[in-house]
C-alpha cells in the first residue's frame, strides 16, 4: 500500500517535471526582445502596435520605459558588458557618434542587403543624422524631433491684447518673424496677458542645451561651420544668449531654472502659457480634448521666428555585443516597425515620421493637416554638433548657460566658456 | 614536568585547532567581501591610475597619477569639494540638532511610543529617489502643493529649485527630511540605555534638568553620537541621487557636488578612469573626516 502511494507520489512529481520541461521548451522557442524606450507618445504608438508583430513573426518586444536623461547611463552601462539586457536599441541622435566610435553598434548594411529593405523613403538629412557614421549604417531613422514654436491662437487673436500690444509697441499683435520680436512679446504675455510668455525648459543639461539651440540657429549663430571649425562665439551667438536669458528673466514662469520638458508640457496644457519651444509632435497632444481640455483647439505650430530650429531625432540599432539570431530578430523588427505600412499606420496615430512616403500619405494629411508645417520645421532644422563627446557637451553648454541664466556669469563670458569647451572637446574626439 | 609539557602542548595544538576551524568557518565569508569589496576597489584603483575610458576600455598604458592631476586642474572640481564639505556640514549638523531633540521627546514619551517610531522610519525605508521625486512634486514651483500652501496665505511662493539662492537649501531639506529619523533612531536607542542611577544621584543633589542634560546625557551619549555623525558623514558625502533627480546640480552650479561631478566625468564625459579618480578623492576627504573625528571625540571621551 505504502509502496504504492510512493509511486503515485513519484508518477506525480515526475508528470509534473515533463509538463514543466515541456513548458519551458515552448517558452525557449519564442525569442523576446528587450528595449529601453524614452517615455514619449512616439512609444505608446509603437507599444500599441507590438501585438501585431508578435502574431505576424512570433517573437515578442517588450519596451522597458524610462525619461530622457535616465536613458544614456542605463544603455552606455548595459552595452560596456559582454552581453546587452537589451537587444534593440533607441538611439538619440547625440550619441550617434558616441555609440559607433565606442564600437557598440552592429554593420546594420548586411542585414539591409539580405532583406531588401528599402532605404530611399528616408529623408536623407534623416540618414545623416540617426543614420550613417563615417559611411557606416550603424541606425534606422526612427522619428523625428525637430523643434518649432507652439503657440496659442486665441491669445494671438485675443482683441484686448491685441489693443494692449498695439499701445505699448506700436506693432499688430500676430506671430513674430524674428527672435527678438519673440522674446519681446513673450514679455508682453506674462506683463499683460495673464499667463507666461514663454513655457521654458532650463534645467541645466539636455533641456536647456536643445531650447537654446533653437534660439542659436533663429538668430543666425551656429555651433560649427563647414569645415567643422567652432564658430559658437559670434555676434549673432551672443544675440542668441542675452535674448535668451532675458526670456527666462522675464518672459518665462516661475521655475524655468529648474523646468524639464514635462514641466512645460504640464504648464502649457494647463492653459497657463502663451508659447513653447518644442518637438513639433508635441502640438497633437496638446491639441487633444481629452489630453489638455484647456487648450485644445487653440494651439499651433510654427517654424522657430527666424526660420531654422534645432533638428533632431532617434534611431534603431543593434547592439555588437549580441547573438546572430537575436540581432535577426532586431532587425526583423527594426524592418517591420519603420517599413511603409507600420509608418502609416503610425501617422495616422500622430508619429512624426523620418519617411517622406508617410508625409505625403492622403489619409495622413487629411487626419493632421499640420504635418505640412511639420515638414517646414523638419525641412528647416539645423543640427547640434554630433561627435564622441556630444553628450558631454551637452553637460559643458547647459551648466554655462545656467550660469548667464541664473545671473552668475556675464552671456558674453559664458558663451566664451561654451565654444572653448566645445573646441576642446572636438580636438579631444580627433 | 612531563605531564606540564605534555598538557601544554596538547593545549597549544588545541588551540591551533580552534584557530585553524576558525579560519575554515571564515573563510567562505571572507571569500565574499574580497570578492564582492575587494575587487570591484581594486579594480577602481586601476582605472584611476590607467587610460581606460568607455570609447577606449584598455587599462593600458597605465598613466600614473594624470587622472587625478586632470580632474584637479578643473575649477569646477575645487568648487565642487568646497561645496560638498559645506553641504555635508550644514546636512549632518541640522539632522543631530533635530535628531537629538526628537529623541529626546521621544525618550519621555511613553504611550503610543511604537507609533511614532514606526512613522518616524518611514522616511528612511524610503528610497533616495522616491524622496527626490515626491519632492520634486511637491516643490515645483507652478503646480506643486507647497507653493499652493504659499497662495492660500496671498504669496506667490518661491522657486525652490530654479533659483541659485534657494536650490542649494532646498537639497538640504529634502536630504535632512529623509535622513534625520535615523540619527533620531540610534540617539533614541542610546538614551534608552543609558543608566537611571546617575540621573537619580544628580536629583539627589539637586541638579536641574539642563544640568542633567548637559552633565550626564550628553557625556554619556557621546560614543553613540560619534557614531551616528560618522555614519551620517559618509552618507552626506555620497549624496549623489537627490541631485540627480532634483537640481542636475544646477542652477548654475549651485548644487554640484563631488559625487554628481564625478558620476558626469564618468558617464557623459566616458572618462571612467577621471571618475573614479575623483571618487578616490572623496573616498580620501571622508577617511581624513571619519578618523579625525572619531579621533577628536575619543580624545575628549
Amino acid at each position: 500500500m505504502r509502496f504504492r502511494h510512493l509511486t503515485a507520489w513519484l508518477g506525480g512529481i515526475s508528470l509534473a517535471a515533463l509538463m514543466t520541461a515541456g513548458a519551458n521548451t515552448a517558452h525557449a522557442d519564442q525569442i523576446t526582445l528587450h528595449a529601453l524606450m524614452e517615455d514619449v507618445p512616439e512609444t505608446q504608438i509603437i507599444e500599441a502596435m507590438l501585438p501585431q508583430f508578435e502574431k505576424d513573426t512570433g517573437i515578442k518586444v517588450e519596451f522597458q520605459k524610462l525619461v530622457y536623461s535616465e536613458m544614456h547611463d542605463k544603455l552606455v552601462t548595459q552595452l560596456t558588458g559582454q552581453s546587452s539586457y537589451y537587444n534593440v536599441l533607441e538611439v538619440d541622435f547625440l550619441w550617434a557618434g558616441e555609440f559607433p566610435e565606442a564600437g557598440w553598434l552592429a554593420d546594420l548594411k548586411p542585414f539591409v542587403d539580405k532583406s531588401g529593405f528599402d532605404l530611399k523613403p528616408f529623408f536623407p538629412s534623416m540618414l545623416d543624422l540617426v543614420g550613417y557614421h563615417k559611411g557606416t549604417l550603424y541606425m534606422i531613422p526612427m522619428y523625428n524631433y525637430s523643434m518649432g514654436l507652439i503657440y496659442r491662437t486665441d491669445l494671438l487673436a485675443d482683441a484686448k491684447l491685441a489693443g494692449a500690444y498695439k499701445a505699448a509697441t506700436g506693432k499688430d499683435l500676430a506671430l513674430p518673424a524674428s527672435l527678438a520680436e519673440y522674446v519681446a512679446l513673450s514679455k508682453f504675455m506674462k506683463a499683460s496677458g495673464g499667463v507666461a510668455g514663454a513655457a521654458m525648459q532650463g534645467q541645466r543639461g539636455d533641456p536647456n542645451s536643445m531650447e537654446f539651440s533653437n534660439y542659436l540657429f533663429s538668430a543666425g549663430g551656429a555651433y560649427l561651420d563647414k569645415d567643422r571649425k567652432v564658430v559658437l562665439n559670434s555676434p549673432e551667438g551672443l544675440k542668441a544668449l542675452e535674448l535668451y536669458v532675458d526670456n527666462i528673466k522675464n518672459g518665462a514662469q516661475q521655475g524655468a531654472l529648474s523646468a524639464t520638458l514635462d514641466d512645460t508640457y504640464r504648464l502649457m496644457c494647463d492653459g497657463k502659457a502663451f508659447s513653447m519651444v518644442t518637438y513639433w509632435w508635441m502640438l497633437p497632444q496638446l491639441d487633444s480634448k481629452e489630453k489638455c481640455p484647456n487648450v485644445a483647439g487653440k494651439v499651433a505650430l510654427a517654424v522657430m521666428p527666424g526660420g531654422h530650429g534645432e533638428s533632431g531625432g532617434w534611431g534603431w540599432a543593434i547592439p555588437k555585443n549580441e547573438s546572430p539570431e537575436l540581432q535577426e530578430a532586431a532587425w526583423k523588427f527594426i524592418s517591420w516597425v519603420q517599413g511603409e505600412k507600420i509608418s502609416i499606420a503610425r501617422g495616422l496615430e500622430g508619429h512624426a515620421p523620418v519617411r517622406s512616403d508617410t508625409y505625403e500619405n492622403k489619409d495622413v494629411l487629411a487626419k493632421y493637416p499640420f504635418y505640412k508645417q511639420a515638414l517646414d520645421v523638419v525641412a528647416s532644422g539645423q543640427s547640434f554638433p554630433i561627435f564622441a563627446y556630444s553628450a558631454q557637451y551637452e553637460d559643458v553648454l547647459g551648466r554655462q548657460l545656467s550660469l548667464a541664466a541664473s545671473g552668475e556669469s556675464k552671456p558674453s563670458d559664458a558663451l566664451k566658456e561654451a565654444a572653448d569647451g566645445l573646441d576642446g572637446l572636438m580636438k579631444k574626439s580627433q | 614536568m612531563t605531564d606540564l609539557a605534555i598538557e601544554g602542548g596538547r593545549a597549544g595544538r588545541t588551540r591551533d585547532r580552534w584557530a585553524v576551524t576558525g579560519w575554515k568557518f571564515a573563510l567562505p565569508g571572507l571569500s565574499m567581501i574580497a570578492i564582492v569589496m575587494g575587487f570591484p576597489l581594486v579594480y577602481a584603483v586601476l582605472l584611476s591610475l590607467s587610460s581606460f575610458t568607455l570609447l577606449h576600455p584598455k587599462l593600458q598604458p597605465f598613466i600614473g597619477l594624470e587622472n587625478f592631476s586632470t580632474v584637479m586642474a578643473d575649477e569646477y572640481f575645487w568648487h565642487s569639494v568646497w561645496l560638498t564639505i559645506k553641504y555635508s556640514s550644514i546636512t549632518v549638523t541640522a539632522e543631530f540638532l533635530l535628531g537629538l531633540g526628537v529623541a529626546l521627546m521621544l525618550n519621555r514619551v511613553v504611550r503610543l511610543k511604537a507609533v511614532y517610531f514606526a512613522v518616524l522610519t518611514i522616511p528612511m525605508a524610503m528610497s533616495p529617489v522616491s524622496v527626490a521625486l515626491i519632492w520634486h512634486m511637491l516643490l515645483q514651483p507652478n503646480l506643486g502643493i507647497v507653493n499652493r500652501l504659499f497662495e492660500l496665505f496671498g504669496h506667490p511662493g518661491f522657486d525652490w529649485l530654479g533659483s541659485t539662492g534657494l536650490a542649494f537649501w532646498s537639497v538640504v531639506f529634502v536630504d535632512v527630511w529623509q535622513q534625520v529619523s535615523f540619527v533620531i533612531l540610534i540617539l533614541a536607542a542610546g538614551l534608552a540605555s543609558l543608566p537611571r542611577e546617575p540621573y537619580e544621584a544628580a536629583s539627589v543633589d539637586g541638579a536641574n534638568e539642563l544640568q542633567q542634560f548637559w552633565y550626564l546625557t550628553l557625556p554619556m551619549l557621546r560614543p553613540i553620537a560619534a557614531i551616528a555623525i560618522i555614519i551620517q558623514l559618509i552618507n552626506e558625502f555620497r549624496t549623489y541621487d537627490l541631485v540627480y533627480v532634483l537640481t542636475k546640480g544646477g542652477p548654475g552650479i549651485s548644487t554640484d557636488l563631488l559625487s554628481y561631478f564625478a558620476y558626469k566625468r564618468a558617464f557623459l564625459g566616458l572618462t571612467i578612469n577621471e571618475g573614479s579618480a575623483t571618487s578616490f578623492v572623496l573616498l580620501g576627504m571622508v577617511l581624513v573626516l571619519t578618523v579625525l573625528f572619531f579621533r577628536i571625540i575619543t580624545r575628549k571621551a
